[in-house]
């Protein structure tokens, strides 16, 4: 596990900053962090899967979908209760991850991006047609019970949850299984022949990406209180999460995150400039050139300027990934 | 009959779409996400020129093939070229240029979409079923430049050194091609192609920054299926795309359209990944 006191004072010290937040910004600033928690719960989904084991998925949209619909049909059609409709949806996305598993038995690299691509497409099809009474048809579902009220309550709601999943998931990467993870991702025929089961990993990745993105996902859609089958298995919306992952920095927990943030708060900062859907233009301008320039992130980038600020002789920094 | 006649017309205007894709597929090796965006700069290229300025059509047609080829080798050499062939660094950064792109009609043009008129106006019928000469148009061309293409592939010395370099780099290499070349002029004619393509969908649905996606999805689902390669696999899996799309439209519901083309990709990657033409690659 190799845990130090050091990471878990930083840990702290993040808990406590995003925790005290409220008090300093306005309900605007606040509902903005909110889309930035949740996106950055994306992020850290879709790099559990994708930035460690290196089975990029195009169709993240797809299991996020599976648990915000899940959820959001359970509860207003079926007056389940939110407690048990919540863990049914995770229960649903983990079979939805599996389903995206087994492409993966057989194909890697770009020709699984492809599949997980078709997968989102074909949610995005189906679920206009099939049962619109339960879906909502093209137009999707509005007064889906919420959890909370107001920006603050929101904020701590999705904060503590965002928080939770990069904490496990931090924790989880610690373990000799998150090495196993990452060591898929570099050379799996390797990993195969020091006797793992490449089968029984890729399997855990998948789930694990799944009970993230359908935990996010349920609390998403009862956060929003509607859902749109255009808005969800959107390509500019797989292509923000992906980006945040990446920008941030993939295969690290605090780099998904940073991504989520930086992305989010660059596009709040473009709508007075560009209202419209212009603001991708220079969004992913931005978000292109940093990713030729540095496709480790802007945790490699800051991890960088400290190391010259320390000066190179001084001992041995942590490596980016250590949070 | 109804049914064959808009299968067929369709399937060739999916063949002339994919046709690019397929090409930087096979040579390239890569997965030009972006692809989808040619057809979209084609498409306004042309609605600007001669829609807005009164060009004559084919001037049109040609400036937006020329402005498509351009986009292509502007492509190749800023990011496919500097990212060294790492595949899904390619994947993604070409994903996301898809998306500037797109951002960036909208700030040109606006969001809403635009009706292109048709590039040869006029309706015959053809056995009780109504068709447009612009479709009809499209379906020529397409087989046009599809046949052309792969007589280019086939007999020219350029086409063949196409095949070296898809077949193998290194051995390519050895006997005297350059890759880097070859590379450049398959984007530059892969944008062309597209750009051309673009025209002729745009005329036939309507012309909207969000038009890239469905063509992408099309391109992918006839490489998949045909395989690494091979431009009569193309040809035949356009059509079964095609086919299969109008046979939904017509046979159980309009809103399926395109359900069947997503299950047969995923069946297809799942089932024999090199394609039902290619050659074993994987």
């Amino acid at each position: 596990m190799n845990l130090r006191w050091t990471h878990l004072a930083m840990w702290l010290a993040f808990v406590c900053l995003m925790m005290a937040i409220p008090e300093f910004v306005s309900k605007g600033t606040l509902r903005t962090l909110i889309f930035a928690n949740f996106l950055a719960i994306f992020a850290i989904s879709w790099d559990v899967l994708s930035g460690r084991t290196g089975y990029i998925s195009f169709g993240h949209p797809f299991l996020i979908g599976i648990g915000a619909y899940t959820s959001a049909i359970l509860t207003k059609r079926f007056d389940v209760p939110i407690e048990y409709a919540i863990p049914a949806a995770v229960l649903m996305t983990m079979v939805g991850g599996i389903i995206v598993f087994l492409p993966a038995l057989r194909i890697k690299g770009s020709y699984f991006a492809l599949v997980t691509l078709a997968f989102m497409e074909l949610m995005y099809q189906l679920v206009q047609v099939i049962r619109p009474d339960l879906t909502g048809g093209t137009r999707g579902m509005s007064g889906v019970q919420t959890l909370t009220r107001g920006a603050v309550n929101g904020y701590y709601m999705s904060v503590s949850l965002m928080l939770a999943i990069a904490f496990s998931m931090w924790l989880l990467m610690r373990t000799q299984l998150g090495t196993a993870l990452s060591a898929v991702g570099m050379n799996e025929e390797s990993v195969r022949g020091s006797g793992l089961s490449t089968t029984k990993l890729k399997l855990f990745a998948f789930l694990t990406s799944a009970f993230v993105a359908g935990l996010g996902g349920a609390f998403y859609v009862h956060y929003l209180g509607s859902i749109a089958p255009r808005a969800l298995f959107d390509i500019n919306f797989l292509f923000t999460i992906i980006v945040a992952a990446l920008i941030g920095g993939a295969s690290t927990i605090i780099g998904p995150m940073l991504g989520a943030f930086f992305l989010t708060f660059l596009l709040e900062f473009l709508r007075p400039y560009l209202p419209g859907a212009e603001r991708y233009f220079i969004y992913g301008t931005i978000a292109l050139l940093l990713y030729m320039y540095e496709p480790k992130g802007l945790i490699a980038i800051i991890d960088k300027y400290w190391q010259r600020t320390r000066g190179t002789f001084a001992r041995k920094q942590e490596p980016g990934e250590s949070l | 009959m109804q049914i064959i006649i808009q299968g067929l017309l369709l399937s060739g205007l999916y063949a002339l779409i994919a046709m690019g894709f397929t090409l930087i597929f096979s040579v390239g090796r890569v997965l030009n996400l972006a692809y989808g965006a040619y057809l979209l700069i084609g498409g306004y290229v042309y609605f600007t020129i001669s829609q807005t300025f009164g060009v004559p059509k084919l001037i049109g047609l040609l400036l937006a093939a020329v402005v498509g080829c351009l986009v292509g080798l502007l492509k190749y050499r800023l990011l496919v070229k500097p990212l060294k062939g790492d595949h899904v660094a390619v994947e993604i950064s070409t994903l996301i240029l898809a998306v500037v792109l797109q951002a960036g009609v909208v700030f040109l043009y606006g969001d809403s979409s635009k009706i292109l008129l048709p590039i040869v106006p006029g309706v015959t019928h053809v056995a009780g079923a109504s068709v447009t000469y612009n479709l009809l148009a499209a379906t020529f061309a397409s087989w046009a430049i599809l046949i052309g293409l792969y007589l280019f592939v086939r007999k020219t010395h350029v086409g063949r050194a196409m095949q070296a370099v898809s077949m193998d780099n290194r051995g390519a290499a050895i006997s005297g091609v350059d890759p880097d070349k070859i590379n450049l002029f398959t984007w530059g004619l892969s944008g062309a192609l597209g750009a051309t393509a673009g025209v002729f969908f745009a005329s036939y649905t309507q012309l909207s920054p969000s038009m890239w996606v469905a063509p992408l999805i099309i391109s992918v689902a006839v490489v998949i299926v045909g395989g690494i390669g091979s431009i009569i696999g193309t040809l035949v899996v356009a059509h079964i795309v095609g086919f299969m799309e109008v046979l939904a439209v017509a046979v159980i519901a309009p809103e399926l359209r395109g359900v069947f083309t997503m299950l047969l990709i995923i069946v297809v990657l799942v089932i024999r990944p090199q394609g039902l033409f290619g050659r074993e690659e994987l």
